[in-house]
């Protein structure tokens, strides 16, 4: 299933905006999970189980421990710890699906025509594009090097934790202004960033796929503040 | 007389910050439809004269430039790029760092959408090239999957689209096996075919012969010598070897055998050359693949009969103290097997046994040491010495002075690892690995986009390294690197040892 991703920047939005607001009773509680389930039922949609099975896990987890065995009074060491990271993730987690969705599925070239139709400035639009395709090469540049420091032995940084942070990030960010560099001349000689206004293959509608989302979560996030601010 | 398209004239140029010129008073002309190849050492002025053309110099790259270059009919010192973009392409080096979209079809029109044709237009072209390059299989697909020789067809197929008079390659080949070489080599011919002016800045030769009308030689910043390309193509190896650069022909090393029809039908004994386990290190039970995701805790575990392996290899010994090719295609699993070997694949249950001690698991990881191919990945500190003494269980600042020196980076000892040249880099990665007292060295792809004289080196190296002892394995893709220094050719074929034998 294609989705505009004008929607999908627009269920990121609204997952943002609901996250911030911290649900009282259990009614807004379901609203929220509800609100979860959808990226995650779109992951399934798009054949991506296995990242849709642990976001699910771990989101799971997170609430059986934040309803079951924790609250807010709970005042052992780790009890205490468990609340705050628990509580973190369950209050997150539903931004974090969101955006793992959009910016698996999203193609840059869809991504860059959508902002053109909203029109964001293209200095905007480019450097978010270059973040997005930035993601995977950070990735592979971030396993090579673990594969480097394990050769060395030094993966712990001979128990230094500022070390084992310093081994990591002076590659990583050596690597990374290269390749930048590289990438911007070649995108630079292919025109980018030219004063003629950028086309697109890509047509964009809105299908009811998108509309169905769009008032979904335009619904739930009215009845979340509704019931939380004013009933 | 034809018309010149491009027009370098007395050009200099300094990269700001640089104390040297990298061109002195420099003029080249171009005619319409020449192909032309320039060629010299690492450093001689290649690849900025490449820069000058597309006019990422002075554009993108700034520095102090003298002269003028006019190319179509435009001044570059005055023309904006983006204007140039529909008339100069340019495929690079890398293809890792040159696309960016991350899905095939958003690549080939990215081009084309940034000079803002109508997007029927942009369909019918790219449509036209991907008939034309016979690359329909490689339409919507991830980048970040493809193989190095499949990234620098999409290059080409980016860089085609837009239909450009000019058309520049900077060391395409550099990450190519012999299979995407030749398919670099139909797409030159193509272009050429269809009347564009070609550059081409390379070291490898061999496939490029037939192709070219002209060929420059860079030394220093100047172009030195000038040949017509038939008179390039008959230069006999003590000519080439004088110049110092790479061979023009190359045997066959890889190429028999390792393919579906082996060309050494006599002496076709896969596994002929393998010594005795008692004076080799053996390696047993190598088996991984890539294509199992693990559920959750599950630990995966291989054997031979899984049907859908990376890397299959039952037993192999590999001769002691010896400098070792592994060769195969581009994604066959040459880097699968390194990547085992020194066991960095902890799925990969393989067994290493040398000198009746056995190594799993962990083990294997003190045993050998690789060096990678971008040997940026493996420099930590701030210093050499202190990356050399990383390396070592016990702090010994005399053992490292000798390890440096004898591999000629003493004089650097105190200098940032990342302020030195790729070679030097290298030596310092081999240095680390030589203060781990690693048995067994991999190197991968030690040579892509190297010059003759910094390959014989890293030739030299890996044999001096093979005669204290040390067991090399170096995957690469470079005849001549093979010719220069392995004794043996160990050959991957999808997975599977394909056969190891004496050079």
């Amino acid at each position: 299933m294609k989705l505009d991703p004008r929607t999908k920047l627009y269920m990121i939005l609204i997952v943002s905006a609901v996250v911030l607001m911290s649900a009282t009773s259990p009614f807004l509680w379901g609203v929220r999970i509800l609100m979860t389930l959808i990226p995650v039922i779109l992951l399934i949609i798009e054949k991506r189980y296995t990242s849709a099975f642990g976001f699910t896990f771990l989101y799971l987890v997170a609430l059986v421990l934040t309803f079951a065995f924790l609250s807010e009074d709970s005042n052992s060491f780790f009890k205490t710890f468990l609340t705050g990271y628990s509580g973190i993730v369950v209050q997150f987690l539903p931004c974090l699906i969101t955006a793992w969705y959009v910016v698996r599925t999203t193609k840059i070239g869809e991504f860059m025509s959508s902002m053109q139709k909203m029109h964001v400035p293209d200095g905007i639009t480019i450097a978010l594009a270059v973040v997005m395709r930035f993601f995977p090469t950070i990735k592979e540049e971030y396993s090579s090097i673990s594969d480097a420091m394990k050769m060395r032995g030094i993966s712990f940084g001979g128990g230094n934790a500022a070390k084992m942070i310093e081994y990591r990030m002076i590659p990583l960010l050596f690597s990374c202004v290269n390749i930048g560099d590289e990438l911007s001349a070649a995108a630079i000689t292919r025109g980018l960033g030219g004063k003629v206004k950028r086309t697109s293959v890509e047509e964009l509608r809105l299908r009811w796929a998108d509309w169905l989302l769009i008032t979904a979560f335009t619904s739930a996030a009215v009845i979340f503040v509704v019931f939380k601010y004013f009933l | 007389m034809s018309e010149n398209i491009i027009d370098i004239s007395h050009v200099s140029f300094k990269y700001k910050g640089s104390e040297e010129g990298l061109l002195n008073d420099t003029s080249l002309t171009v005619a319409k439809g020449e192909t032309l190849l320039l060629t010299g050492a690492s450093g001689s002025g290649k690849t900025t004269l490449i820069r000058l053309i597309n006019g990422l110099i002075p554009h993108y790259y700034q520095g102090v430039l003298e002269g003028e270059v006019t190319v179509s009919g435009r001044d570059i010192g005055k023309a904006e790029l983006y204007e140039l973009a529909g008339v100069v392409g340019t495929v690079f080096q890398n293809p890792r760092s040159q696309f960016f979209s991350v899905d095939t079809d958003g690549e080939i029109v990215f081009g084309n959408e940034n000079i803002g044709l109508d997007p029927k237009i942009i369909l019918k072209r790219k449509e036209a090239i991907v008939s034309q390059m016979h690359i329909e299989k490689l339409l919507g697909r991830t980048l970040f999957e493809l193989s190095g020789g499949e990234k620098q067809s999409i290059a080409c197929a980016s860089v085609s689209a837009l239909l450009p008079e000019i058309i520049l390659l900077d060391e395409p080949s550099s990450n190519l096996d012999q299979g995407a070489i030749a398919k670099l080599h139909d797409q030159i011919a193509l272009w050429n075919m269809q009347g564009k002016t070609i550059v081409i800045s390379e070291h490898r030769l061999w496939y490029l012969k037939d192709l070219v009308d002209r060929v420059i030689y860079m030394d220093s910043g100047k172009i030195a010598h000038e040949w017509k390309g038939a008179e390039f193509a008959a230069f006999d190896s003590r000519k080439i070897a004088e110049l110092k650069l790479r061979p023009l022909t190359v045997s066959d090393v890889l190429s028999p055998a390792c393919g579906s029809n082996c060309g050494l039908k006599d002496s076709c004994d896969k596994i002929g050359a393998m010594p005795d386990e008692a004076d080799g290190i053996v390696l047993k039970d190598f088996f991984f693949s890539y294509h199992r995701k693990p559920y959750l805790f599950w630990k995966k575990s291989f054997n031979e009969n899984d049907p859908d392996l990376s890397l299959c290899i039952q037993r192999l010994v590999l001769p002691k103290g010896a400098v070792i090719g592994v060769t195969g295609r581009n994604g066959t699993g040459k880097s699968t097997f390194l990547k085992c070997v020194c066991g960095l694949e902890k799925d990969c249950k393989g067994i290493i046994e040398d000198a009746g001690r056995t190594y799993k698991g962990k083990e294997r990881l003190k045993l050998s040491y690789m060096v990678m191919q971008d040997v940026n990945h493996q420099l930590f500190t701030d210093s050499v010495e202190s990356e050399v003494l990383l390396s070592m269980n016990e702090e010994d600042k005399g053992r490292c002075n000798e390890i440096l020196d004898k591999l000629g980076i003493l004089e650097f000892k105190d200098k940032h690892p990342m302020a030195l040249s790729g070679g030097q880099k290298q030596r310092v990665a081999i240095a680390s690995a030589m203060a781990a007292d690693a048995k067994l060295m991999l190197f991968d792809e030690p040579t892509s986009g190297l010059d003759f004289l910094h390959m014989e080196k890293v030739a030299e190296l890996l044999k001096s390294l093979a005669r204290t002892g040390k067991t090399v394995l170096v995957a690469t893709h470079d005849p001549e690197l093979i010719e220069l220094c392995c004794e043996y050719i160990l050959c991957i074929e999808n997975g599977k040892l394909g056969y190891i034998r004496k050079v």
